[in-house]
């Protein structure tokens, strides 16, 4: 698109190019830094903090990934962000598609009530929660971060698909009802198709912020093999805080490939930020 | 109903229980095991007369104060200064918000080596270009910590702020800056007159994101201070979590989740009511 488009740029377009370009050049830098200090060794981040590897040493990550077991926390943390993704997804577009298609005694009220968790800090319930998982027998399970976790962004994600739902008209799901078609048919043939979009950016986000929970992961779990990558990393950074190469090695595989990820999906990312912050 | 049922009966559970819960805990005396002991007030009292907890409070307004700075302003800068169709403003745009997709913890981590004393890459920049006598121990005096804190959660939030400001942007229709331009405004009065009165809506919901989510703000703070040097960097969250936690007093630590949770209801329910005012949020 932009090759068509593309005439001679003023001094001004060129300005707003470089000071744009230097800016995010300084803040890129640390996590470009981040990824090839992890093939140095400790030695050499000492020595020439800057410079590339004299000899790129894949052995770091190799030890990394067996000293930190990081191979047990990707597989704890991609089970609990599925789980609570789908299961929070899913919830939300029902809830939604209640508060939006249907007639029923108590929706406004349910739905103001479910505002709540909009400003609530996670914070201001940690402790409690933390007792009532215990009293539940649930603590040290991954579904002690699975059904919080989902419970913390029902709120978000409802509004939202909400808000999707309210942009829709629902002309097909009364024409499909005209059809003899019952509300559950409705639901799964009719408009989950048609709010699939949103549905996959709020799995996009929450995604991200499951993927990242610390506070819940650190206090409701504190069995080694149960634990998620936050936590895990801030506890090997603290075990080998003198062993640069490691740590860094640690660093990078566990973010890399979250960055590769998002330059893929990016666009869903972004689209779906933009649809939350305009409403 | 039915529809709504799961959704409802999970929010319940994991959310409006244990807020009640935690109405009821504030008054008790409880270490978590044995049966909670009726206390009345003094929580609350004790709450209001302890001073790390006071000073909290004081660390985190400011940190929301940096926040409005580094995330809110810089973001909505940023949106501005991307906002063009050449080649290569996509790239930028996207490398801008990529820290936002990191987990707080990784940042915290990485910041930890670029603040680093020895090895920190702004210590080695400042030496590299001859001004080694400016390297601090960035984050073990209390003077910078807590500002670093708050660069580097700028440096993890700026690129959101961008992203919702970037897309308000695309939608201001292009020729009032025309007109504007005719009438001999320059970029800065453009920015003034047409740009940030057509943002006013997305700024008032960014400032509410960002007051809300500062009040919250733990992991970043227990990454990479957790609370110390000398309590410069305390936050209700992570006293919170020490009191409870570390101490045993899950009454005493449940009571500082209650004022917590008043504090920012109130402050977010002003700021909403103040805000609708203009018809500007629709919740």
């Amino acid at each position: 698109m932009s090759r068509a488009t593309e005439r001679p740029r003023s001094a001004a377009e060129w300005l707003q190019f470089a000071s744009a370009g230097v800016i995010v050049m300084v803040m890129f830098y640390p996590a470009v830094w981040m990824v090839y200090s992890a093939f140095k060794s400790n030695r050499e981040i000492f020595r020439t903090p800057f410079a590339l590897p004299g000899e790129w040493k894949w052995g770091n990550l190799i030890e990394a990934w067996n000293v930190g077991g990081l191979g047990t926390l990707y597989l704890n943390s991609v089970f609990v962000t599925v789980m609570a993704v789908s299961m929070c997804v899913l919830f939300a577009t029902g809830a939604a598609f209640a508060f939006t298609r249907l007639e029923f005694p108590g929706r406004t009220l349910m739905y103001r009530v479910l505002l709540v968790g909009l400003l609530l800090p996670p914070p201001s319930v940690a402790i409690a929660l933390f007792t009532q998982l215990r009293d539940m027998h649930l603590l040290n399970t991954h579904w002690a971060l699975i059904l919080p976790g989902a419970a913390w962004q029902l709120a978000f994600t409802t509004f939202l698909m909400r808000s999707y739902f309210l942009s829709i008209r629902p002309d097909m799901e009364e024409a499909a009802r005209l059809d003899g078609a019952n509300t559950w048919e409705i639901f799964w043939h009719v408009s989950v198709p048609m709010v699939w979009p949103a549905m996959l950016t709020m799995i996009v986000l929450n995604t991200i912020a499951v993927w990242n929970e610390l506070l819940f992961a650190l206090l409701f779990v504190t069995d080694d093999a149960q634990r998620t990558l936050p936590v895990g990393l801030v506890r090997f950074s603290g075990y080998h805080s003198t062993d640069y190469s490691l740590v860094f090695a640690a660093l990078a595989i566990t973010t890399v490939p979250i960055l590769i990820l998002y330059f893929i999906l990016q666009r869903h990312v972004i689209a779906g930020l933009t649809a939350t912050a305009m409403d | 109903m039915l529809f709504a049922a799961p959704a409802m009966l999970l929010f319940a559970t994991f959310v409006l229980l244990p807020l009640g819960a935690s109405v009821y805990y504030a008054f008790t005396y409880w270490d978590g095991f044995s049966a909670p002991r009726w206390a009345g007030f003094a929580n609350f009292t004790r709450a209001l007369t302890d001073p790390t907890f006071l000073m909290s409070f004081v660390h985190v307004v400011l940190y929301i104060l940096a926040t409005l700075v580094f995330e809110v302003s810089f973001g909505l800068f940023m949106a501005v200064l991307l906002n063009s169709d050449r080649r290569g403003f996509s790239l930028m745009r996207g490398m801008f918000f990529a820290p936002v997709v990191l987990s707080m913890s990784a940042a915290g981590v990485l910041w930890k080596f670029v603040l680093d004393y020895r090895t920190g890459l702004l210590n080695s920049t400042l030496r590299s270009v001859g001004l080694g006598d400016w390297a601090q121990p960035w984050l073990a005096q209390p003077e910078t910590a807590l500002l670093f804190i708050c660069i580097v959660s700028g440096w993890k939030y700026a690129g959101f702020y961008m992203v919702i400001f970037f897309a308000a942007l695309r939608r201001i229709p292009r020729n009032l800056y025309e007109a504007a331009k005719l009438d001999g405004a320059n970029g800065v009065q453009q920015f003034f007159a047409i740009t940030l009165p057509m943002l006013k809506q997305n700024v008032i919901v960014c400032i509410l994101l960002a007051v809300t989510g500062g009040f919250a703000g733990f992991d970043l703070f227990f990454t990479m201070t957790n609370g110390q040097p000398f309590g410069a960097t305390e936050v209700p969250a992570t006293w919170i979590i020490k009191q409870a936690f570390d101490q045993n007093q899950i009454g005493y630590g449940v009571a500082l989740t209650v004022v917590l949770t008043v504090v920012v209801s109130v402050i977010s329910i002003a700021y909403l009511k103040i805000s609708e005012r203009g018809h500007v949020t629709r919740y």
